[in-house]
């Protein structure tokens, strides 16, 4: 079932304004499968720009599917992705578009720390700018410097930069993966569940520097904690299986507040009351 | 809780993000091409590479099997050694001493490193360890040392025989064979999952009723396996042979004899400069290189059949 | 008694036929039994034996070689009046150039081939392919040197030694009559044996590189090519050594086919293109003829002096295979 968000609080998506800002991520109509078997159907929604989209639902409805679809890592897994997807004026799968230029204007922090093993903190940081060609120390150090400031990290890693990546904790990673992600200044970050795997302080942590990014990039969050959306969030999407069990669609999208309050669908109302999921 | 929407204005993301953020985007666009390039570049070295690597086995196996087809008739497989220059020639004599030196080898070389796995995977300790750790290293002895070692207890002078025979060998090929048939029957028991040895004893089973009758069973596939290509192995083996049985050129079945062997052949008729000798070593090599690539073959199907049969 | 794998589980009470058979039983279910136990133990006991008596007995014959010579075996071997008969160190010469020369012919091929299977070749495809390159280490190494002897040497000397010659960088290494029998074709020989080797360890170091590295390199914008360069091969780099260094050990214990195309030769080889001698020809080669006393001595010091760099090498191997597994598991 399509939604057409103009009729959910009279928001529509604002055009992304010209360089130096966030651009919105528009998904009309899509579709992911993987060989015969769809995992999610017809998904319309927006993420508006500088605001924080939550996705979400039981597991299984596609989330991370529909996250994933954004940046075009189904690529390399083998799934078909039909539908637009709009990254500001770009469109993603457009026959002429390059996959990895997508990518680093998306960034992507994954459900379980992954820094590269064998680096330092620093040459983690940059890893990006380095894989994207930019080779100036000066912009490097610049760039790993802000970064590490908008993850938090800074204070804790500045006298360390160049130790293993691997010897901080768990929370502290996924930051240096935040981090990461940043550095390459992307108009979007995606985080799939990325305080899943943290404990409780961690994830506070994480939480306080989400709503912080906003200000800078267009976030897409996948959880499947809803406390956690209505903490962080903007605008929520809730997703769940279809009446088919084998196919997720999206039920319901709309500013966070509404979702949780006054939700239009009944799937939606028993989701967020707990009765279900 | 509900989430705040930040009163963010367009237009005031700082400047230096806006700069980095165009300064990556055209270092991005600039920079792909090149990667590209490189990408394809290192996929065309991996596919030359891969043609480079499998190109040794097809020249081996077309080379031998060209060159030995043409020595091979019945008459070669059954009749003994001619003196050099006489044609009518076979190898009986290696046949029968391959398959008695290789047969004693695994006789002796099965039993003891199946109990010896067995030792190692009921036993934990230092003990273990160092004994596991010995069958590590000595899979990577050269096979000349055993040879030479066989050569001081059996067959120099003071020895138990006191001179070249089958046995020596096979005590050779024995020592050769027992690191391989350790390793892998160790293996093969350790992944029979625990939940059937708990059972078994669980029951009040004696512990070695439920080895025989739940972990043996298990681990079959991968003994049979294991003790195959050991045996495989063994068969091809020239260097331990070289002192301990010195070759013959009528067929002996006495092991206290020396006696021919397969690798043996190859290595003295291979050697020599006169056609017809090397004639003989290409028919002996086909014949080998058949042995061990059915061996091998056999070890990997019989495995995969008996891992069906236990599901 | 001994700890064992399992917690015991005493068993369960039996219905009580007779009170002998009961206490048996409660005994006997304990750790195995003792035809069990004895069965466990002699087999650890002969291996145990048989490898001590290997180190023995290999001491003991090359000990009067050793007593002549005292360290300088290693260099000189035993010296003669009239001649050095065995000039150890010219042997260790030529082990090592030989190896050096598989290795930098197999290391390159080896792990590019790795790669693509790893990276580059669909599923169905690997699996084939990976069973045929271990076809080769199948191949008894006499076979090999047949082939080396009968076929790869005169296209050596008549095509790729002097190929290599007309080479104007090269010259350094390659100068001097081609023959055919070199110690370019025995490294040749030997790459062939340990390119297997390097193959599936190297594979292995590969693909055990997890997903989420390859992921997290992918979402930064990195290539293909990228990603095995930035996020996979760092990763198998501990695996990758530790392969090359096994197959460094398989070269060295390589003796039968190294010793039919190496030339004989016991001289200082000036090129690669000369023939020459390794500990391993060396024992084949002398071992037959050596008189009893020194003579056969000195030859088992070489056995010694082999079995020595082997084990050192290939302990080297295993535990820098070990360390790496190590440092996966403890990785978070």
């Amino acid at each position: 079932m399509t939604i057409d968000i103009t009729t959910t609080a009279g928001i529509s998506p604002e055009p992304g304004p010209s360089s130096g800002s966030t651009a919105a991520v528009a998904l009309r109509d899509v579709n992911v499968s993987f060989g015969k078997h769809r995992v999610v159907r017809d998904v319309t929604l927006d993420l508006l720009p500088n605001r924080v989209t939550a996705l979400v639902g039981p597991s299984g409805c596609g989330k991370t599917t529909i996250l994933r679809a954004i940046n075009r890592l189904h690529d390399d897994t083998g799934g078909t992705v039909t539908g637009q997807v709009l990254v500001g004026d770009l469109d993603v799968y457009a026959r002429d578009t390059q996959a990895e230029l997508v990518r680093s204007r998306v960034g992507m922090v994954f459900q379980r720390p992954n820094p590269f093993p064998t680096m330092s903190i620093f040459d983690n940081v940059v890893a990006g700018l380095r894989l994207n060609g930019v080779r100036s120390k000066a912009v490097l150090r610049e760039a790993a410097e802000a970064a590490l400031h908008h993850a938090a990290l800074w204070d804790l890693v500045k006298d360390r930069l160049h130790s293993p990546a691997v010897r901080l904790s768990g929370g502290q990673q996924q930051r240096l993966c935040i981090a990461r992600a940043l550095a390459v200044e992307p108009e979007v970050l995606l985080m799939d569940e990325p305080c899943s795997s943290l404990d409780p302080i961690a994830t506070a942590k994480i939480e306080e520097l989400i709503t912080h990014l906003a200000t800078d990039v267009t976030i897409g969050l996948v959880t499947h904690n809803m406390f956690q959306a209505t903490r962080v969030s903007d605008y929520t999407a809730f997703f769940l299986l279809g009446e088919d069990r084998a196919t997720g669609e999206l039920v319901e999208y709309g500013p966070t507040e509404k979702i949780f309050n006054s939700p239009s669908d009944p799937r939606t109302r028993a989701y967020v009351s707990g009765e279900v999921g | 809780m509900s989430g705040t929407v930040f009163p963010v204005d367009p237009g005031s993301v700082p400047d230096a993000i806006g700069a980095r953020r165009e300064l990556v985007r055209r270092s991005a666009r600039r920079s792909l091409r090149r990667r590209r390039i490189m990408g394809r570049t290192a996929i065309v070295s991996c596919t030359v590479a891969v043609a480079v690597s499998l190109a040794p086995l097809v020249a081996l196996v077309a080379y031998t099997t060209s060159r030995g087809v043409h020595a091979l008739s019945w008459a070669f497989l059954t009749h003994v050694p001619t003196p050099p220059g006489i044609p009518g020639g076979g190898i009986s004599s290696a046949i029968v001493g391959s398959v008695i030196i290789v047969g004693l080898g695994a006789a002796m070389a099965v039993p003891v490193g199946t109990m010896a796995a067995l030792f190692l995977v009921e036993r934990r300790g230092r003990l273990a360890g160092a004994l596991r750790f010995g069958a590590d290293v000595m899979t990577g002895v050269p096979s000349i040392a055993l040879g030479i070692f066989a050569y001081a207890v059996l067959v120099g002078p003071g020895s138990p025989i006191g001179h070249f025979s089958g046995l020596a060998g096979s005590f050779a090929l024995a020592v050769l064979m027992l690191p391989i048939v350790i390793r892998a029957s160790e293996a093969s028991m350790r992944a029979v999952p625990r939940d059937l040895w708990e059972a078994g004893l669980a029951l009040g089973v004696r512990r070695s009723r439920v080895v025989r009758s739940v972990v043996l069973r298990g681990a079959l596939p991968g003994l049979v396996t294991g003790n195959l290509l050991a045996v495989a192995r063994a068969v091809g083996e020239t260097a331990p042979l070289l002192f301990t049985v010195l070759g013959a050129s009528l067929v002996v079945t006495n092991p206290l004899q020396p006696m021919g062997a397969l690798s043996l052949t190859i290595y003295s008729d291979g050697t020599q400069a006169y056609p017809a000798a090397q004639q003989i070593a290409w028919g002996t090599a086909f014949v080998l290189l058949t042995l061990v690539l059915v061996l091998s073959v056999v070890a990997r199907v019989a495995s995969a059949r008996l891992n069906r049969q236990a599901r | 008694m001994s700890p064992t794998l399992l917690e015991e589980i005493p068993p369960p009470r039996l219905t009580p036929i007779g009170g002998v058979r009961e206490a048996l039983q409660r005994r006997w279910a304990r750790p195995g039994g003792r035809a069990y136990a004895v069965l466990r133990w002699s087999g650890a006991t002969i291996f145990a034996a048989i490898v001590l008596g290997l180190v023995v007995s290999l001491l003991a014959t090359a000990s009067q070689a050793f007593g002549h010579s005292g360290v300088s075996f290693l260099w000189s071997g035993t010296y003669n009046a009239t001649k050095d008969i065995y000039p150890t160190g010219i042997f260790i010469v030529g082990t090592l150039i030989t190896t050096a020369v598989a290795i930098i012919v197999a290391v390159p091929i080896g792990v590019g081939t790795a790669a693509f299977l790893s990276e580059l070749a669909p599923k169905w495809l690997s699996s084939p392919l990976s069973v045929l390159i271990d076809l080769i280490a199948a191949v008894p190494s006499i076979v090999v040197g047949l082939w080396g002897l009968l076929v790869l040497s005169p296209v050596f000397a008549h095509h790729v030694e002097p190929f290599f010659k007309a080479v104007p960088l090269l010259e350094w290494f390659f100068h001097g009559p081609a023959y055919g029998p070199s110690m370019v074709l025995a490294g040749t020989v030997l790459a062939v044996m340990i390119l297997p080797t390097i193959v599936a360890l190297s594979r292995s170091a590969l693909t055990s590189v997890a997903r989420e590295d390859r992921e997290a390199a992918r979402a930064l914008g990195a290539t293909r090519w990228q990603v095995v360069r930035t996020a996979v091969v760092p990763g198998a780099r501990t695996g990758i050594e530790a392969a090359v260094i096994l197959a460094m050990g398989r070269a060295l214990g390589e003796t039968i086919a190294v010793a039919m195309v190496i030339g004989n030769n016991y001289s200082l080889p000036h090129s690669l293109l000369s023939p020459g001698a390794t500990l391993g020809s060396a024992i084949i080669n002398n071992f037959g003829e050596a008189n009893p006393g020194l003579d056969r001595s000195s030859v088992v010091g070489l056995v010694v002096v082999l079995l020595g760099i082997t084990v050192l090498v290939n302990v080297g191997g295993q535990l820098l295979l070990r360390s790496r597994l190590r440092t996966q598991r403890a990785a978070p």
